[in-house]
């Protein structure tokens, strides 16, 4: 990267080469995360704060919280992100089939996350009786999670769009109509993907409620055929969006947006890491 | 596309080259590493052992998971080193702001008092 | 395929497919379309300072409204209620929308000129930034026209403690407006600041180290760190308190286990830095004015930069002097007490180099250099009064009373203000090509100097005599009539200078006298180029080889033209200048936060019958936002090529899609 402070004088190709070398998206997402250190450096102080003196009679995070779905999420989390890193040197090598593999890798292991977290807000609520409003710990537990939940579901935004883009047609292609083959895309992933967390909780939720497995099948059926419908529709019209139709406008040069994303992606990883350490395993100690 | 341009782009293109060979072998071996970490550190709870030890090896270990995402995964490794001090002047500042928080709130005076 | 060929900009001369209408890049460089949708840095930075002129003139009028009810004891020209709202958006207005908008208008306009680059690093985050701005400001100000029982303006104080802003003690919708007013000025502070870090560390001129930057642009960067670094913590706190307020739950609610206190904690980890972000603009315009005009390099420059940096990372330490008389326990009360007097110690300094700079140079008496050398005196004096806050047992003594009213106005006013009146002066020529007239200029100096003494002085006296802050009347046998008699007159005369100035600044816009470039004899890079700027910036992107580099060229001009007549060249072979489109996306996004955030204003805690439209209207907003940030990434960022005859007009742009 050194003969680019040579060259930083004029901008050739229309790359004004940044005066440190860094490219500026980059710099700005470090920048970016620099700032969320500070958000979340905040939100965890907060919850932390409530259970250095938690009120007496309050809730016991030993009797809520269940050790083996947390630690499945973070396991998950960890391999969304060694897909995101995956996808990230797949375009910077100029691979872009095998990137769309990893982004959509991530996108999966991604929802899975955001399902878990919906089913044990779910389970919370409703087994243990921990509302947002109904204690301290609730209040604290529920705004923390929730906005890393939030982070989690901005960034599979962002990687649907993402992988979406990537189809966007090359220079000197005669296809007129990508721009609303683009929009109807993201369109049918982002309604398949939340089709399918909406039939994934339903399937657990009829596995839970009938004993038996034909019957709690028959149950899922039937509540949720309409579901199962769109999300063949939806997967349908992703593969039919996604068929080879020529040379792409996405390549090693998209390689630093692909990065940023990353970036973001495994920030929210990290910030996870903490959170499992200082919000689920210390309360067992 | 000009001379200059393109012998930035290779020596660039280079660069990278070089580690792309074993890229895909580290991060898979780090991946594992965090998992195995992280099952660690579950087990790690349940231990019997004074819970000033616990917390601190939970801490530890979160660290090194920590870094690890950074350092491979975020590639702060292969970066400019103004990345990671970019980085870390958020981490400390948040660190540091969360650290006073919690010892002004485990003071003494900030005990809630008797009811 | 050339790899990393492209980074910040992608100019396709081969442009294909076809693009749709809706991501045609607009053209209009006139008109509202043109401002409302343009990149262009100068463009954005002269919309700021618009908006905050207009604010910092409202909040100048509600300043005198309260200065009218205290004139006489047992006053009722307000009620109590009209002022708890006018002394919280009083407090509010020029904080957020008059202090911050107006440096960031000198960010904005002057940093990258300072820099020699042609634009910030993302332009069109550069517009949203500004319009999310214009947003937050809608909505702070939105109760003032709507029904005072269940509306109204914000009236819960600046800092707005708990749990006095519960739906208990406060039930109206005043406070969820300062909630989500505050919280997009965040946004839009934050997305600046990120965006002129970037600027300042890639967009550099060649030869323009670290080293070398202005100390307005050192100051840029140090006051953007610490805004990203620290509204984080008020974002939170205000996602808190709206929790609080829309959806029952505890975090202050003192019922439910929460603690009050812990707002404090977390306003001020933001407030503390806050005030640092007013003031280190302000010291960067008089660390650029004073060398100008004392006719010598600025004394002591590392040292300058470095107890900038010192005061911005230490400003992370002390937000706790605000909270002595809570009862920290000792050690805390100790340790933020030491930290605020170190904090003294870089300010010290920069006040020694200011003077050290006026040591023995040329020093020429213009309106810049008078409201530069109140700064000084004024802001030391507003000093002095806050070393001895940082002593806890004396600032129990002073805490809420008039005393800290006096201290923090005379760093503000007597500080940021002046600072800032001073930089209006110095760049309008820059800026606008006109020169203000020397007499009405240090009129005006004068006046608002005298106003401002007479107004904040006896404050002092009051704040000792015991009369607290925020009492909207006062008992005449208290002793404290002269002072607050006194302390009105001033504020009339500094608002008779107010208007001076403006109005002077105002005649000179339409009407001023025509100066020619580099009207003070500057020494960088923004006096390197015509006035008003032209769009492009620089016909060369400078190299710079001296700390002060206009001044360099100014005596090595036989060298210079070689180098910019070789750079010159070799860009035009380049394809000309590179300027990147306008757009319309950053306003369609901020316009979605507005309307999605008016929604979330409106939130009952109790699911009242109309929550669906409340609701509605929440996810239309942001509806309507991820529409513009997916139509902007969607639109690319490119740009079009300027070509620059012998006069430096350009010949003709040359748009790339040629469908």
């Amino acid at each position: 990267m050194s003969s680019h402070a040579a060259t930083a004088t004029i901008d050739h190709h229309h790359d004004p080469t940044t005066a440190t070398g860094i490219p500026n998206k980059k710099l700005l997402m470090w920048a970016f995360l620099a700032s969320d250190c500070m958000f979340f450096g905040t939100l965890i102080s907060t919850h932390l704060i409530y259970r250095l003196h938690p009120p007496a009679g309050g809730l016991d995070p030993k009797v809520i919280f269940s050790p083996e779905l947390t630690s499945f999420s973070t396991f998950i989390l960890l391999m969304s992100s060694l897909m995101m890193a995956l996808a990230v040197t797949a375009i910077q090598k100029g691979n872009v089939k095998s990137c769309r593999w990893s982004l959509l890798t991530t996108i999966f292991f991604g929802l899975i996350f955001l399902g878990c977290q919906v089913y044990e807000f779910n389970h919370f609520v409703h087994e243990k009786h921990m509302t947002i409003s109904n204690s301290l710990l609730g209040t604290t537990f529920y705004t923390l999670t929730g906005t890393h939940g939030c982070h989690v579901a901005i960034g599979v935004l962002w990687l649907t769009l993402m992988y979406v883009r990537s189809f966007k047609p090359a220079a000197g292609s005669t296809q007129r109509t990508w721009f609303s083959h683009q929009l109807l895309h993201a369109v049918a992933l982002l309604g398949g993907l939340l089709l399918v967390l909406k039939v994934t909780l339903g399937l657990v939720h009829a596995l839970q409620i009938e004993p038996a497995f034909g019957a709690a099948l028959g149950h899922f059926l039937k509540a949720e055929f309409l579901a199962l419908a769109g999300v063949l529709v939806a997967l349908g019209a992703c593969v039919w969006f996604s068929r080879p139709r020529g040379p792409v406008d996405f390549n090693v040069t998209h390689a630093i947006d692909v990065e940023s994303m990353g970036l973001y992606w495994h920030f929210v990883d990290i910030v996870w890491i903490v959170i499992f350490t200082v919000v689920y395993l210390l309360e067992y100690l | 596309m000009s001379a200059p341009s393109s012998s930035a782009v290779s020596a660039a293109g280079h660069d990278t080259h070089g580690h792309d060979e074993s890229k895909f072998q580290i991060y898979v071996q780090i991946a594992m590493l965090l998992a195995v970490i992280t099952g660690v550190e579950i087990v790690t709870v349940y231990l019997p052992f004074a819970k000033a030890l616990l917390v601190t090896v939970l801490v530890v270990l979160s660290t090194v998971k920590f870094m690890f995402v950074i350092f491979y995964f975020m590639h702060l490794r292969w970066d400019k080193p103004f990345c990671t001090i970019l980085f870390f002047i958020g981490l400390v500042l948040a660190g540091g702001t969360m650290w006073a928080l919690l010892s002004l709130f485990g003071a003494e005076a900030s005990l809630p008092l008797p009811t | 395929m050339d790899a990393s060929a492209k980074t910040a900009y992608l100019t396709k001369e081969e442009l294909a497919p076809a693009k749709p209408k809706l991501l045609s890049h607009p053209s209009a460089k006139t008109g509202l379309m043109g401002w409302l949708t343009t990149v262009d840095h100068k463009k954005i930075g002269f919309l700021y300072g618009f908006f905050a002129l207009i604010f910092f003139l409202v909040g100048g009028f509600e300043a005198l409204l309260i200065r009218t009810q205290l004139m006489v004891p047992n006053n009722d020209v307000l009620t109590a209620q009209q002022y708890n709202t006018l002394f919280t958006m009083h407090g509010t207005t020029m904080i957020f929308l008059a202090v911050m908008p107006l440096s960031s208008a000198f960010f904005n306009f002057i940093m990258p000129l300072q820099i020699g680059a042609r634009d910030v690093a993302f332009p069109r985050l550069n517009a949203f930034s500004l319009w999310t701005f214009v947003a937050g400001a809608i909505i702070l100000n939105i109760g003032w026209f709507l029904p005072t029982a269940t509306h109204g303006a914000p009236d819960g104080g600046w800092f707005g403690y708990a749990p006095l802003t519960s739906k208990q003690f406060i039930p109206k919708h005043s406070i969820d407006y300062w909630v989500m007013g505050i919280q997009l000025l965040g946004v839009a502070s934050i997305a600046a600041s990120l965006n002129f870090i970037v600027t300042i560390i890639n967009l550099r001129a060649p030869g323009m180290t670290m080293m070398r930057l202005p100390v307005f642009v050192w100051m840029t960067l140090i006051t953007s760190f610490l805004i990203i670094l620290s509204f984080p913590a008020i974002t939170i706190a205000l996602v808190e308190l709206m929790m609080d307020r829309n959806f029952q739950t505890s975090f202050f609610e003192v019922s439910g286990g929460g603690m009050p206190i812990l707002w404090q904690h977390l306003f001020w980890v933001f407030g503390h830095p806050e005030v640092y972000i007013l003031i280190l603009p302000a010291m960067g315009i008089i660390s650029e004015i004073l060398p100008t005009f004392a006719r010598k390099p600025l004394f002591g420059y590392p040292i300058v930069v470095f107890s900038g940096a010192c005061i911005g990372f230490l400003g992370f330490a002390v937000w706790s002097h605000h909270m002595f008389t809570t009862g920290l326990g000792t050690v805390a009360t100790a340790a933020f007490s030491l930290a605020t007097m170190a904090i003294a110690v870089p300010t010290g300094v920069k006040i020694f180099n200011w003077i050290g700079t006026l040591w023995g140079g040329h020093i020429v008496m213009r309106t810049p250099m008078l409201f530069a050398l109140g700064f000084v005196w004024m802001f030391m004096m507003g000093g002095m009064s806050g070393i001895m806050h940082a002593a806890a047992p004396a600032d129990s003594q002073q805490q809420d009373s008039y005393f800290v009213i006096a201290h923090f106005h005379y760093v503000l006013i007597g500080g940021s203000i002046f600072a800032l009146l001073a930089g209006l002066h110095y760049w309008f020529p820059l800026m606008f090509g006109r020169k203000v007239s020397e007499f009405w200029g240090k009129l005006s100096f004068w006046v608002i100097f005298v106003g401002f003494n007479v107004t904040f002085f006896p404050m002092h006296f009051l704040g000792l005599n015991g009369m607290p802050r925020r009492t909207f009347t006062y008992d005449p046998n208290l002793g404290w009539n002269t002072a607050n008699f006194i302390a009105t007159m001033g504020s009339y005369v500094l608002g008779v200078g107010m208007f001076i100035y403006f109005a002077v600044l105002t005649y000179t816009f339409f009407k001023g006298e025509r100066v020619k470039k580099d009207y003070w004899d500057g020494r960088t890079l923004e006096w390197s180029i015509d006035n008003p700027p032209p769009e492009y910036n620089f016909r060369v992107i400078p190299t710079v080889h001296a700390r002060d580099g206009w001044w360099y060229e100014k005596h090595h001009r036989a060298e210079i033209e070689k180098e910019k007549s070789a750079h010159a060249q070799a860009e035009e072979e380049h394809g000309g200048i590179h300027m990147p489109f306008g757009s319309i996306w950053p306003f369609v996004t901020s316009v979605g936060l507005l309307v999605g955030a008016v929604g979330i204003t409106y939130f009952d805690s109790d699911w009242s019958p109309g929550i669906h439209a409340k609701l509605g209207v929440s996810l239309v907003g942001g509806g309507i936002m991820f529409i513009g940030i997916y139509f902007w990434s969607l639109e690319g960022n490119e740009g079009y090529h300027l070509h620059l005859d012998q006069d430096g007009r350009p010949i003709a742009d040359e748009p790339h899609a040629k469908h």
